[in-house]
């Protein structure tokens, strides 16, 4: 059967704030708190106690860290979610396309396929 | 119609965080069959072997449909603050046969990694956890059982339903 492979060309950054106490949180809901804040689309994609990780994207990284505690406050109203003076935002830059002398030409983890690989 | 939700992840098991996705899957799926039993498993810790596992249980009863949700990306393998994604890895290992997408960010990255595939008579899928990739991606499902598709459609359309919730994602897959 069939095995493809896609590539979503898509301009994202990674979002993560930390310093947080996450209990019973609801990821649409904070998907939603920060879309109207950032206004553009919200992803989360990893969750702990602590810390929220999120991918944002089409969004100007630099703006959403000079923007940092206006994130905080918005993220304060979600349910679940407790800030503290200890909250921090940290806001990766774009994902930039990777190029060719720079793919692996061997696996570079335990699970094969995961990251782009250089065939023949 | 008889199905089982295997929602993974350790931070929905212990209520860091809610799970939404279950609820709404199988809200779909007994909107497209009243008479449908769904059984939603107790959520799963990231571990390959505890997924498989769950799987096997589920699969002892011959149901019609077995769901996992999350644990379908790149994850800590290039972020160690992620989750452990290993939900596609343990179906691979499950099934005999199946039908896979894999979307890639344009970093190289994997984003996700869908699965689709049949073991007698029950069809073995996952949709990724952020909510409205999986509703798209249950959706696309749910779709093509009722129209009588196969592995390969289901597969397919599954894997276009999740690259139209990227902003890059409306142009169709060839």
């Amino acid at each position: 059967m069939a095995e493809e492979y896609i590539i979503a060309y898509a301009d994202k950054s990674v979002l993560k704030i930390s310093g947080l106490s996450v209990k019973g949180m609801s990821t649409t809901q904070v998907e939603k708190v920060l879309q109207d804040k950032l206004q553009t689309i919200v992803r989360v994609i990893g969750v702990t106690g602590e810390s929220i990780e999120m991918d944002v994207y089409n969004a100007d990284p630099e703006k959403i860290r000079r923007n940092a505690d206006g994130v905080i406050d918005a993220l304060a109203l979600a349910e679940g979610i407790t800030v503290s003076d200890l909250t921090k935002v940290s806001c990766s830059d774009k994902i930039v396309p990777v190029e060719w002398k720079d793919i692996p030409d061997k696996p570079v983890s335990d699970c094969l396929r995961e990251r782009w690989i250089k065939r023949g | 119609m008889r199905a089982f939700i295997l929602p993974t992840g350790n931070e929905i098991l212990e209520g860091i965080v809610l799970d939404l996705d279950a609820p709404e899957l199988m809200r779909q799926i007994v909107a497209a069959w009243p008479d449908a039993e769904v059984t939603r498993v107790c959520p799963i810790v990231d571990e390959e072997d505890s997924i498989f596992r769950k799987i096997c249980d589920a699969a002892e009863t011959d149901p019609d449909l077995i769901v996992l949700i999350g644990g379908s990306g790149g994850g800590h393998r290039f972020s160690s603050t992620l989750g452990k994604d290993y939900t596609h890895t343990a179906l691979v290992r499950y099934l005999d046969e199946y039908s896979a997408r894999e979307i890639y960010g344009k970093n190289g990255h994997m984003w996700s990694k869908l699965v689709c595939g049949r073991k007698g008579n029950t069809l073995v899928i996952n949709v990724p956890g952020p909510f409205e990739e999986a509703k798209a991606a249950m959706q696309a499902c749910l779709k093509g059982m009722l129209s009588g598709a196969g592995v390969e459609d289901i597969s397919k359309a599954m894997a276009q339903a999740v690259f139209e919730k990227y902003p890059t994602g409306a142009a169709s897959l060839a």
